[in-house]
């Protein structure tokens, strides 16, 4: 690699006659993870300019070039199949950092659910808080105050055997305890409320765990800043934390496959400080309020690179920098660190001159530092200088668009077959089940997230009788003071079903998101998808991601919900290992007055019990087969249409006021979801399984059959119940147990203390 | 309906979090809320003087990495220690929550047996869990010369990591004898066992007043539980107010 030195901390890169084996000397050296072809189309590029490019140049196009920055795997296939579907409530789409959709008359929601899979599986603690930051940030910087916080986390089972660990690899437990830890110290310190999320494990995440983070925000409609200036002179600010070395190629080691070298690369991990964010957040949006805020992005994946960059190409402007006004957290930084740098808590705010006092005011009053670095010029190139000297001139579009592949996939193809079990006891299955990890209460992870803080939270993720809570299905945030209107959230993934078959697994999960939304009582409105995968450069992962893109974009536009905003992680895969294919969605719903909410706890005996929906044999991928080691490839198929016929349905009742609880059967079927409300309303059930379908009684007890929930209505109800909804009355509330018969045959009778037992013991030892 | 003059301060540093639902309780129960930054009040742009109530809000204040509260209480004795002290001694009003009841401690305006103490008297501890729990607690009202109006139980929730009140058993008999105690943990069912004593606090202490019953702490969240669908079980039992209400209600009454 040959290097002539410009100026200190700067050098020229020889490259215009570098050989192939040279290009790739250079990527490796420089950290870019850039392909030989890459390599090529950069040296070509300076080639046709007449001369060679700096460090910093080159690390700047390596940043937009990123998998990560750049999509450039995954934006065919989005573009086919996730962007387009129309909705009339959007309002800005996967453009920005977050999208943006109505809420009411004056005001939009703002959300987002992204990954932080890599720096978690390598610092699980720091990696999880600061994908909580980032998501913030993501939310903030639209002018949105964030009013909550989701988190879907994927790991391997946590007794997993340590022996059979990869070197390098850290145990389940420890990344569990690590990452629940991160998001607690952060958003409980932050003063965001944590209101959704799921646990999950499965082999498949032994060496790739997986942490996502969503955050939703409310905003008046007309304060929504966009991530982009259209305007030249105005000055670029940097407002918050300083710039450090920590998260240095952060978007490059997320680009890359995870390898027991990984622990060396911690430097791509950044470092949270809930306490510089929170007055971030409150200076943000005194600013906002003030209306002085031209265009705003905060400084994540590919540090101001990345935010500069995309910032003013969206805008059609250019920009001169003058990188040593950056306030730095060391002495002796390169300009090209200080550029692509990560640290958290920083914003980059376009301010007009005439307002740069009113800022100085505010970030003051909250002790935060500010530093105007540069501003936007007519044009379309970027200069940066340092202490006078031009060490950076591209053009925009060179250095953000990009490439784009069409990468080769292969589609497996799934052949059909069941194996049929031995019946065995009902009451051990169930019991089984519920103290299954999966299955099993999440009270420990979940009572460690301030569920409360902002006091909108309205309904709980965990819901029923105070000290004897069961798992809800979403909650519900109220956002406004004013208005009785709120937001219901929640999440949903499958990868066991995914894992089996793609498609299904991808339809599978828009409708467990859609049964969630449905079952508290509120209208599915938008989602947000965060896509989870291997390597792409392997075509059966390809086909996976393809498959599964392909899944969600069927559901979804069946029943005209967007996605408005997502991310893609790939190359999830060490030791020749890739993760299950894994798309998780953050989906929103409306309830026009949360007053009409619903639970999941039973409320009082004597009332009846639903079922609403079909039961199928289709055990492929249930908690029932996996823990009695059935194999089956027949997985839960959606129909659409009764996706939309019974979800219309159902929140046509409990608009009417006449569904005193509702839970939606999902891991383990209709029992576990029967002895959850249980547990929730301290009081029992009695079900005769005579009235479902025809089938065996551990198939209707036990199948995740799509597209059901459980209902309790009072008997005066019953009969406009039963003509608005197509449902089955299977039993009544009672007692204080869980007794199921199949006509005269009783199958089982479990006191609630033991079922509350099993569920309450799953993670107690792991989690803590 | 009290008039414009409550005001009421509710302090801000960096990491207090629970500002907003603060104000909205403050505001429904009759006062004039105003956020006021310690910035503000070391620049001299704000003066504790102009209130009638100072409520030092929940929260993580410059993240709680030591003591919790403790960097609070000093950059409060650092600045305002004697307006702090003169607003006390005139009869108005102070309230901590959560955060704020560990700052009052850290100041030693509480428990205060015997005046206002040069180190504290008490501690709110790591929680004997070990860790940050959110969740609801009954509480059983001790019948106290403010709170005269409030249930006998009601709900609140708790979310902290440091809430275990502890005290020599001096103290302890002290504030016991001088009835500052003014919530207890308690169930429906008997027990004060965990989790519905949800950090160890010794004698189910959740909250305090000094004996004057101008200083008061507590660690459930009062603001949090205004309404009556802030409430967790508000689809099981019908309210027609949040059980915080009677809080705020009777810090109005009591400053009318």
């Amino acid at each position: 690699m040959k290097v002539t030195k410009i100026v200190e901390g700067v050098y020229r890169i020889h490259i215009l006659n570098a050989t192939d084996d040279e290009l790739m000397e250079i990527n490796e050296k420089m950290g870019l993870a850039l392909s030989l072809d890459e390599m090529k189309k950069l040296r070509d590029f300076f080639a046709s300019l007449g001369r060679d490019p700096t460090d910093i140049e080159i690390h700047a196009i390596a940043q937009g070039w990123s998998e990560h920055c750049s999509y450039k795997s995954s934006k065919p296939i989005l573009r086919k199949y996730i962007f387009g579907i129309e909705s009339p409530h959007t309002i800005v789409v996967m453009q920005d950092d977050a999208g943006v959709v109505e809420f009411d008359e004056d005001h939009a929601y703002v959300f987002k659910i992204e990954s932080h899979n890599h720096p978690s599986a390598v610092e699980p603690y720091g990696g999880a808080a600061t994908g909580v930051g980032g998501i913030i940030r993501d939310v903030l910087n639209m002018g949105a105050k964030p009013i909550a916080l989701v988190d879907p986390l994927f790991f391997a089972p946590p007794d997993y055997p340590y022996e059979k660990l990869n070197p390098g690899i850290k145990h389940p437990r420890y990344l569990l305890n690590g990452v629940v830890a991160g998001i607690r110290d952060y958003g409980n310190r932050v003063g965001i409320p944590t209101v959704a999320g799921m646990t999950y494990f499965h082999e498949g995440f032994v060496n790739n765990i997986l942490v996502n983070a969503g955050c939703i925000g409310i905003v008046r409609k007309d304060k929504i800043v966009r991530s982009r200036v259209d305007k030249p002179g105005v000055l670029l600010v940097m407002l918050g934390g300083r710039t450090g070395r920590d998260g240095i190629h952060g978007v490059n080691f997320a680009s890359k496959i995870l390898s027991e070298k990984s622990e060396e690369e911690k430097q791509a991990v950044q470092l949270g400080n809930p306490i510089l964010k929170e007055p971030l957040i409150h200076a943000v949006l005194e600013a906002n309020d003030e209306g002085i805020i031209y265009g705003m992005k905060d400084l994540g994946g590919g540090g101001l690179s990345s935010v500069i960059g995309e910032m003013c190409h969206a805008g059609g402007v250019g920009a001169e920098i003058h990188l040593d006004k950056v306030p730095l957290k060391e002495e002796g930084m390169a300009p090209w660190e200080i550029w692509v740098s990560e640290s958290q808590e920083r914003m980059l705010l376009a301010i007009e001159e005439k307002h740069l006092d009113i800022l100085h005011e505010i970030a003051g009053k909250w002790d935060l530092e500010m530093s105007v670095i540069g501003k936007t010029t007519e044009g379309s190139v970027l200069k940066i200088f340092w202490y006078g000297e031009k060490i950076l001139e591209l053009p925009l579009d060179f250095m953000t668009a990009g490439v784009e592949y069409n990468r080769p996939y292969k589609i497996k193809k799934v052949k059909q077959m069941q194996e049929i079990p031995v019946e065995e006891n009902y009451r051990n299955i169930l019991l089984k089940l519920l103290s299954s990890v999966n299955i099993g209460s999440k009270e420990y992870i979940v009572r460690q997230y301030d569920h409360e803080v902002q006091g909108r939270t309205v309904i709980k993720p965990l819901q029923g009788e105070i000290g004897f809570e069961t798992h809800g299905d979403a909650a519900i945030i109220k956002p406004l003071k004013d208005s009785w209107k709120g937001l219901a959230v929640t999440v949903a993934a499958n990868p066991q079903i995914g894992e089996i078959d793609p498609y299904w697994g991808a339809v599978y999960t828009v409708d467990e998101a859609v049964r969630n939304l449905v079952a508290v009582g509120a209208k599915p409105h938008s989602f947000s998808d965060c896509l989870n995968f291997g390597n792409p450069e392997r075509e059966e992962i390809m086909g996976e991601f393809v498959e599964s893109c392909r899944g969600l974009g069927d559901a979804a536009r069946y029943i005209h919900i967007p996605f408005v905003s997502g991310n893609v992680s790939f190359y999830n895969e060490a030791f020749n290992r890739n993760i299950p294919p894994t798309p998780v969605l953050m989906a929103v719903g409306i309830i026009e007055d949360i007053r009409k909410a619903v639970t999941a706890d039973f409320k009082s005996a004597g009332n009846y019990i639903y079922i609403v929906g079909d039961t199928r044999e289709e055990m492929g991928g249930s908690e029932y087969y996996r823990l009695m080691g059935y194999k089956s490839t027949t997985v839960p198929k959606v129909r659409f249409e009764d996706m939309k016929n019974r979800t219309e349905e159902l929140l046509k009742a409990m608009g009417e006021g006449i569904v005193e609880s509702c839970h939606d059967i999902s891991h383990g079927g209709m029992a576990v979801a029967i002895a959850e409300m249980c547990m929730g309303g301290k009081i029992g059930a009695e079900i005769d399984l005579a009235k479902m379908e025809f089938m065996r009684a551990d198939f209707k007890l036990f199948s995740e059959s799509p597209t059901r929930w459980i209902c309790e209505v009072k008997p005066e109800n019953a009969e406009r119940f039963e003509e608005l909804v197509k449902a089955r009355r299977i039993g009544q509330v009672s007692g204080e147990t869980f007794r199921v018969r199949d006509g005269r045959r009783w199958l089982f009778n479990v006191h609630l203390n033991i079922l509350r037992n099993a569920w309450s013991s799953a993670l107690r030892d792991y989690v803590g | 309906m009290w008039g414009e003059s409550m005001k009421a301060a509710i302090l801000q540093m960096e990491g207090t979090n629970c500002e907003e639902e603060t104000y909205i309780a403050l505001m429904e129960s009759g006062f004039t809320p105003e956020y006021v930054h310690l910035n503000n009040l070391r620049k001299g742009k704000a003066k504790l003087d102009d209130y009638e109530l100072i409520f030092i809000p929940g929260g993580f204040s410059a993240g709680d990495y030591v003591r919790a509260g403790a960097i609070f209480a000093a950059r409060l004795k650092a600045t305002v220690w004697k307006d702090l002290v003169k607003f006390v001694e005139e009869g108005k009003f102070i309230i901590g929550v959560c955060n704020g009841f560990q700052v009052l401690i850290e100041l030693g305006l509480l428990p205060a047996t015997d005046g206002i103490s040069e180190a504290p008297e008490a501690a709110l501890m790591p929680n004997d869990s070990g860790h940050f729990e959110c969740r609801w607690v009954y509480l059983k009202s001790q019948s106290s010369k403010i709170f005269t109006d409030v249930p006998e139980m009601i709900t609140l929730p708790v979310a902290h990591a440091e809430g275990k009140f502890y005290a020599s058993e001096s103290v302890i008999e002290k504030i016991e004898a001088q009835k500052q105690v003014i919530f207890r943990y308690t169930s429906p069912y008997g027990s004060t066992e965990y989790p519905w004593n949800p950090n160890g606090s010794v004698n189910d202490i959740a909250a305090i007043m000094n004996p004057y019953g101008n200083v008061i702490g507590m660690m459930p969240h009062p603001e949090r539980a205004y309404f009556p669908y802030q409430h967790p079980d508000w689809t099981r039992n019908k309210r027609d107010t949040g059980d915080g209400y009677y809080i705020f209600r009777a810090l109005a009454e009591a400053l009318r």
